[in-house]
Order: C-alpha cells, then sequence, then structure tokens
C-alpha cells in the first residue's frame, strides 16, 4: 500500500489495537471534558425541558426578531454536513482505490455516525417535547411523506445512518475475528453477536458488499441528501429569497465537504496524538486531506460568489435586499475568511510541502469548523429574517443564539468525544487491511 | 353575417373543444404536482428516485457474484434491524415519557 509514499504495512497489530489495551490519564482527561460538556448541556436542556422553547431564542414569531430557526438548525446541518467525511474517505479507498487514506476510513465512518447522532440529538430538542418524534412524525409519516420535505429529510437521514452502520458493522467482522486475541474477554458476548455466523469464505463477498454500500451512500448521501433533501428544506420555499434556488444544493454540499474534511483531520489529528501513531497515520495522509480541504475550500468559496453575484447585481428587489444583508454581515466575511485562509495554507503547503505543519492544519480546520457553522446559522436566520413579505418587520428583538442553544453545540461535540472515547475501547477504530496488505492474514 | 356564421360555429366548437383554455385560463394546472397518479411527488422524488441507489445495493447483494445468501440476508438484517431499532427505542423512550411524565 504505498500510494503517494504512504506505506503502513510494517505497523504491528500491537499499534493497531494500542488504544483497546492502554489506559492513560490523557485518556481520563478528555472523558472529563466530554462528559463535562454534556453535562453543561443537560443542565441547560433540562430547563428547555421544564419551561419550553422559551428559555430559547427560538420561542415562537414573538422573540428574537421571529426567527424560530436558528443555531439548532443551522448546527443540525452542520452535523450533517461533518457525517460526509465517512463516505469521502469510504469512496476513495472502496471505489477509486485510494488506499493511502485506509487508516483513517473507519475513523471517518465512526465520525460519520456519530456526527448524524447528532444532528438527530437537534432535530429531537427542536421539536420541544422529545416524544413529539414519535407521536406526532411518525403518524403523520405516511401521508405527509408524499408531500412534505421534512419528512423526506427524516426519511433519507434514517437511511444515511442505517447504511453507514451496516457498512462499519459488515467490514467490523473480519477485524474482529483476526484480532479477536487482544480484543478484552469481558466483551466477548458483543464480539460473538458482532461476528454471528461468520466464515473466511465470506471476506471476498462481503468486501463486494461493501463496495456496494459505498457505492449507494456516495449517491444517495452527497447529491440526494446534502446536496438535495437537505437543501430543498429551504429551497422550495419561495417566500424565502435568501433560500431559495437550485444553487442551495451544490452549495450546501460544498459547505459539508470542507466541513467534512476538516472534521476527519481533527478527529485523526487527535488520534496520531494520543496513541503515538506516527506510523499508522503517517504526515502524507493529512498532507493529502490538506488538499482536499483546499479543492472543497474553493468550490465552497466559488459557489458563494455565485450568490453574491446574482443576489446583488440586478437581482429582484428581495434577494437583493437578503444579499446585502449577508454581506454587510461582518460574521458573514469571518466565516469566509477562516475557509479562504484554509485554503490559501492548502495550496501553499500543496506548492512548498516544507511549509505543512500539522498542528496549524489542525487549527485550520478548527476554523473551518467554526466559519461552515456560523455561515449555515447566518443562511437560516437571515433567510427567515429577510423574507419577501414582511411579516417580522413588526417583530421585535434581533435573534442571537441563547446560552440554552450555544451548549447544546457544545453538548453536542462531547458526545462525538464520548463516542470515540467509548468505542475506541470496544473495536479497532483503524482497519486491518490497513497494515495486512504485505502479511499473511493469520500471521 | 350570414356569411360569417360557419366561422362563428366553427370557434364555439373549438373553444367548446378546449374549455380549460378557452374559457377559463386560471383552470390551467400550476404544478405538475396534479400530473402525478395515486400519491404526492414526494413518494416518487424519494422512494422512486433518492432511495434508486439502494434498491441496486441491495440487488446487487443477492445477484453479483461473488454473492452468498447468508450474507445478503445478514446485510438485510442489518438494514431492517438497525431502522427497528433506531425508531423503536425512540418509541420506547416515549412511552416512558408518558409513564413518567404524563
Amino acid at each position: 500500500m504505498s500510494v503517494d509514499g504512504v506505506d503502513v504495512t510494517g505497523v504491528d497489530r500491537d499499534t493497531l489495537t494500542r488504544p483497546i489495551r492502554s489506559f492513560s490519564t490523557r485518556y481520563i482527561a478528555a472523558l472529563a471534558v466530554a462528559l463535562g460538556l454534556i453535562g453543561v448541556w443537560l443542565f441547560f436542556y433540562s430547563r428547555q425541558l421544564r419551561h419550553g422553547l422559551i428559555v430559547t431564542n427560538l420561542a415562537d414569531w414573538g422573540s428574537g426578531g421571529g426567527v424560530p430557526w436558528g443555531l439548532y438548525i443551522g448546527a443540525f446541518i452542520w452535523w450533517v454536513g461533518i457525517a460526509h467525511g465517512g463516505i469521502i474517505l469510504s469512496a476513495a479507498v472502496r471505489l477509486l482505490g485510494m488506499d493511502t487514506y485506509q487508516p483513517v476510513a473507519r475513523l471517518a465512518e465512526l465520525l460519520t455516525i456519530a456526527a448524524l447522532t447528532c444532528a438527530g440529538i437537534f432535530i429531537l430538542i427542536h421539536v420541544g417535547r422529545p416524544d413529539r418524534l414519535v407521536t406526532s412524525v411518525l403518524p403523520a409519516w405516511p401521508t405527509r411523506v408524499q408531500w412534505s420535505p421534512l419528512m423526506w429529510d427524516v426519511t433519507v437521514i434514517t437511511a444515511y445512518f442505517v447504511l453507514t452502520a451496516t457498512y462499519l458493522a459488515l467490514t467490523i467482522r473480519y477485524d474482529v475475528t483476526r484480532l479477536r486475541d487482544r480484543l478484552p474477554d469481558r466483551l466477548e458476548p458483543l464480539y460473538s453477536a458482532l461476528t454471528v455466523g461468520y466464515t473466511e469464505r465470506e471476506d471476498e463477498v462481503v468486501e463486494r458488499m461493501v463496495w456496494w454500500i459505498a457505492f449507494a451512500i456516495i449517491i444517495m448521501a452527497p447529491l440526494l441528501l446534502h446536496g438535495g433533501v437537505i437543501p430543498w428544506l429551504f429551497s422550495l420555499l419561495p417566500s424565502m429569497a435568501g433560500w431559495a434556488g437550485g444553487v442551495q444544493g451544490p452549495s450546501f454540499l460544498s459547505i459539508a465537504l470542507t466541513s467534512a474534511v476538516a472534521g476527519i483531520i481533527i478527529v485523526a489529528a487527535a488520534f496520531r496524538y494520543a496513541y503515538g501513531w506516527e506510523e499508522l497515520i503517517p504526515r502524507a495522509v493529512f498532507q493529502g486531506l490538506a488538499k482536499w480541504l483546499g479543492f472543497f475550500s474553493l468550490i465552497f468559496l466559488w459557489l458563494q460568489l455565485q450568490q453574491v453575484i446574482t443576489g446583488i447585481f440586478a437581482a429582484p428587489t428581495t434577494l437583493q435586499h437578503a444579499t446585502e444583508v449577508k454581506i454587510s454581515t461582518p460574521l458573514y466575511w469571518v466565516a469566509i475568511g477562516l475557509v479562504v485562509l484554509a485554503m490559501l495554507y492548502a495550496f501553499a503547503t500543496a506548492l512548498r510541502p516544507d511549509l505543512f505543519d500539522l498542528r496549524a492544519l489542525v487549527g485550520i480546520s478548527v476554523g473551518v469548523l467554526f466559519g461552515t457553522l456560523t455561515e449555515k446559522v447566518l443562511f437560516v436566520v437571515e433567510g427567515l429574517q429577510h423574507a419577501h413579505f414582511a411579516l417580522y418587520d413588526g417583530v421585535p428583538g434581533q435573534y442571537v443564539p441563547s446560552a440554552v442553544e450555544i451548549s447544546a453545540v457544545l453538548g453536542t461535540i462531547g458526545v462525538v468525544v464520548l463516542f470515540f472515547l467509548v468505542v475506541s475501547k470496544v473495536i479497532p477504530v483503524v482497519e486491518l487491511h490497513a497494515i495486512e496488505d504485505h502479511e499473511e492474514v493469520d500471521a | 353575417m350570414t356569411a360569417l356564421a360557419p366561422l362563428t360555429a366553427l370557434i364555439a366548437a373549438v373553444a367548446a373543444s378546449v374549455p380549460t383554455v378557452a374559457a377559463s385560463p386560471a383552470a390551467v394546472p400550476l404544478s405538475a404536482e396534479y400530473t402525478l397518479p395515486f400519491v404526492g411527488p414526494g413518494t416518487y422524488l424519494i422512494f422512486g428516485i433518492v432511495l434508486a441507489p439502494v434498491y441496486a445495493m441491495v440487488a446487487a447483494w443477492f445477484l453479483g457474484d461473488p454473492s452468498d445468501r447468508f450474507a445478503g440476508l445478514l446485510g438485510v438484517g442489518y438494514l431492517a434491524g438497525l431502522t427497528t431499532v433506531l425508531w423503536g427505542s425512540l418509541f420506547v423512550a416515549t412511552l416512558i415519557i408518558g409513564a413518567v411524565f404524563f
């Protein structure tokens, strides 16, 4: 496996399973931080459950400048976007044969599951009473799926989650069977369930099955979910000038892919640092990911340019107004600036590899995640505030995310950290295939 | 006037044959949604287009080479089982919320 100078086949199985077998104060510290973030969120969320959405700035048309969709929905889109990292890497490895990225493919798939869970959490908390997902959404689904983009969204995100989890469940059978002697005995019932009916004869069949899962997801998730159903939640509403138009599909997708690569870089760098995996996840993997980040940032910026130019040059009155508001918002330019920085850094380090620094790349990736979240929240909020009709002109106040909403973003970040901390103690977070191309399967 | 009578009758006949255009432009369907039979457009969009890659995937699990009946059923079991667990757990949570708080 020596594409682009990346060859990790010299890494042994003990290194691969190091997260499962080791336990450190750093792990406890990370666990404490994750639980702390979740605790802060649960404290605020308990207030929301007790008093209702009035404790947020999303209560109804009568507060926060008439914005019933704000940080919750912006964060929902953001998390679904980050989730796309899994399929990007799986597609690169399975469909395109880019084995360079195999050491981080499973980390990315796990990020997909964690991020989709967080996206679901935002829907759950935004509907007010959490049982409404069952008492309202499920009974209405058979009829409303015919007409409602909200129901399309629920349907396709469920499919995305299930496909990704199935992908993981099928690929993990190979690894668990061969690494069983290095896995904890107390989890034997779980490993037995995961590998039920396993025989070596299935390897070839399962490899083909997961190729088809990657194929199905690469069409469904980026193109038809984040470039389709999710932007349709907005772009099918012609009453909101800032939301309408076919450009929202590709624009949403470009933002998703940019944030997804940033998310993978952060997660992979964290594992590399925590477990001394310099050999398993070499620098060349991050240099490759940096190029992807630069390319997706370029597409992101190009589509923003399309929207701004068509919005301010002889545009319909309401679209022009919405665009003028957008480009006069300082935070918008902060978001754009962070993505420009990422693009310039990626291209600069591609031209001059000696400029590459992993810590700088991680910092820039954090900036990209902040920028993409900001852009999405502004899109949602300003789209509502500057509609074709003047419904909100008399609505007092201006939307600013409340502490309850901000705590939810922090809490979901804590959920993702906790997810990785727990999962990395149970299953190998790097595929065995990454190190065994030149070794005997059962060596 | 009598010379124009056949023409008047022809115009009347044409108008009668295309009543939606000649008599009431507003009767022209405003959206393609009404042209889809049986169910609304979302059903065709989601189950006909968006989920089409999933159908191809499942078909390939059983029809391609190499394929295996057990592995294919395992995959389908995961798809059905995970969907059930996902929404079933929400259903159970709803029952618990109902029992504890209401």
